[in-house]
């Protein structure tokens, strides 16, 4: 090869190279603000070198077309955030709309379940009242009424607990259309993929293919394996495959026991996707767990009242002289409420069965007409421990806090997450996006931030230790 | 927030704790080196602090659990997320596309530059 040729061949390279570069920046440019887009490098290929007078020369770079600057640990870690955080996000939802029910006055429809703490007070006080003066009808009345008015509350409340399960179902339910329509994309994407680029970053195809995972790990929990080919398999975090390659495999959904399961095949998966993460994951655990556990809770309540109320008015004397059945097997019922059969399902289903206030036993077995004596012990059940151990008053505070607990957990798990899912936004846009941010710079942010919030944790712990500790050696009252 | 009293800092915990969350998410480490500092101040500050100002800042403490909580969650999540890109950037080293093919080379040397071991001058 001549020496001036070869090197007309070089700049004419060059040139070609640098014109093919220039066009990629400008790509970068023009896609500045497009969502989602991630900026592309030129890639370089040496030219293989030549020999000119018994001397290898190189021949400089050709451009080989371009390669995004991705990081797919980075975006699969944010994925995972992002799972966590969307399944606090609608686990919180659900949350705040149960704890809204057991609110005092809180003006719903479903107020009323707000008022049952004051309900079980008013309940236990009636039997005081009637405890002073047993013979009086008005007071009689007044055990009925405040009877009613706790059990129409309880019945409310689990009424519209069931109603608010029914409601996140559907809300599940509604999420595997886009579920499935995201995998069917990503399937598409990855056949897409696999024929024009299986041996380099695809550009524009990943772009898309990240934004379509990032949505589907906002709706339910997944893992991710690349394949051969730039391909990418989608699995739920249990293994069920719903992405492989160029194929997807969707989600069904049927009612089981009433409520909505989700299938791969014939595999139920509900329970996997519970635990998985994404909105879905907040929305079953709010159904199959959250929801049930405050039901159930509602349920010991409801069952410890009315069993224990109506154990207590059947070994009593009403004011017709008849005895219950604990004075007498034999004699019909003294109940006040419905007797459950079960624990499960008490709380929907409590009423209030006398209908007559003269056959509340105020006597004790052994009194006459005027005997209040079981009409005492039948107001100091509101001390006794008829509720899992626990008097009805404690066991309903108790529940109300630990309902109150529950939320603010997740309210802090939640605020967490999508902390965490900013921070990695903030990484990957500096890794990813087009600005002059680099990756040096980012990660020395990052742990300059990292370095200086635990520098004011730490100091802050410290203040609150020593202030609470110096706030009771000098009470100011 | 962050106010001066009788030459002395009057914060409100709850606020220092909530804008530090922030911060931390916004990764604004300038805003949270600031913070460190003022409450470095705080803290050496709270020994000469009067009864009724102690009394009120164990108010405070105790009514800052919650802020805390998430405080602290945000801590360990940026933890958790720097270990994750610490090991990216050792990974980086050699390629950043993991799934893909090596990086090609991105050398910048013009094409008259002289050539290195891989140009198979040697």
């Amino acid at each position: 090869m001549g020496t001036i040729s070869s090197a007309f061949h070089l700049i004419s390279g060059a040139l070609n190279a640098d014109q093919a570069a220039l066009s990629i920046v400008a790509n970068n440019v023009a896609n500045a603000n497009t969502t989602g887009y991630t900026e592309e490098k030129p890639n370089w290929q040496e030219n293989s070198p030549v020999c000119i007078n018994g001397v290898y020369n190189g021949t400089g770079v050709t451009e080989t077309g371009a390669t995004s600057v991705r990081d797919r640990v980075l975006l699969e870690r944010l994925d995972q955030q992002q799972q966590l955080a969307a399944a606090s996000t609608s686990r919180l939802s659900a949350l705040n709309t149960i704890q809204a029910l057991f609110m005092p006055d809180s003006g719903s429809a479903s107020a009323t379940a707000g008022d049952i703490g004051s309900d079980i007070t008013s309940f236990f006080n009636s039997f005081s009242s009637l405890e002073a003066n047993p013979t009086n009808n008005a007071m009689r009345q007044e055990v009925l009424s405040a009877a009613t008015t706790l059990a129409g509350d309880i019945s409310n409340a689990a009424d519209g607990l069931n109603a608010q399960r029914m409601a996140v179902d559907q809300e599940a339910a509604g999420v595997i259309p886009q579920v499935n329509a995201l995998t069917g994309a990503i399937a598409q994407l990855n056949a897409q993929i696999q024929s024009t680029s299986p041996d380099g970053d695809a550009g524009v195809l990943e772009d898309q293919r990240q934004q379509d995972l990032s949505q589907l790990s906002q709706l339910i929990g997944v893992n991710q394996i690349s394949t051969e080919n730039n391909g990418l398999s989608i699995t739920t975090t249990s293994g069920q495959t719903l992405v492989s390659e160029g194929s997807n495999n969707p989600i069904t959904s049927g009612m089981v026991n009433g409520v909505t399961h989700f299938f791969v095949g014939t595999t139920d998966i509900t329970g996997q996707l519970a635990s998985a993460g994404g909105s879905l994951g907040g929305y079953l655990t709010a159904r199959d767990q959250d929801i049930p556990g405050v039901l159930a809770s509602l349920d010991q309540l409801s069952y410890g009242i009315a069993t224990a109320v109506n154990a207590q008015n059947n070994a009593g004397i009403d004011l017709n002289g008849i005895g219950g059945t604990g004075v007498n097997p034999l004699n019909p019922p003294l109940n006040i409420f419905n007797q459950p059969a079960a624990v499960a399902g008490s709380a929907a289903a409590m009423t209030v069965t006398m209908a007559d206030p003269n056959r509340i036993a105020a006597a004790g077995p052994a009194g006459g007409a005027g005997d209040n004596s079981n009409a005492a012990t039948l107001a100091g059940l509101s001390n006794s421990a008829t509720v899992n151990g626990k008097s009805p008053t404690d066991f309903y505070s108790n529940f109300v806090t630990m309902l109150g607990a529950a939320v603010a957990e997740v309210q802090t798990e939640n605020t967490a997450q999508n902390a965490s899912v900013t921070q990695l936004q903030n990484q990957n846009n500096s890794l990813s996006a087009v600005n002059l941010n680099d990756e040096a710079a980012a990660m020395q942010q990052l742990e300059r931030s990292y370095q200086a919030a635990s520098q004011v944790f730490t100091i802050l712990n410290t203040i609150m230790t020593s202030a609470l500790n110096l706030g009771v050696q000098t009470a100011v009252t | 927030m962050l106010q001066l009293r009788d030459g002395r800092f009057n914060p409100e915990l709850k606020a220092v704790v909530v804008e530090a969350s922030l911060a931390l998410a916004r990764l604004d480490a300038d805003r949270l080196e600031e913070l460190a500092l003022s409450c470095q101040a705080l803290n050496r500050d709270l020994s000469a602090w009067s009864g009724q100002e102690r009394a009120e800042m164990a108010r405070e403490s105790r009514e800052l659990t919650g802020e805390m909580a998430i405080f602290e969650r945000v801590v360990e999540a940026t933890r958790a997320n720097l270990d994750v890109m610490s090991r990216l950037r050792q990974l980086h080293d050699g390629q950043r596309e993991y799934g893909g093919s090596p990086r090609l080379r991105t050398s910048r040397r013009g094409p008259w530059g002289p050539t290195g071991d891989s140009d198979g001058n040697h």
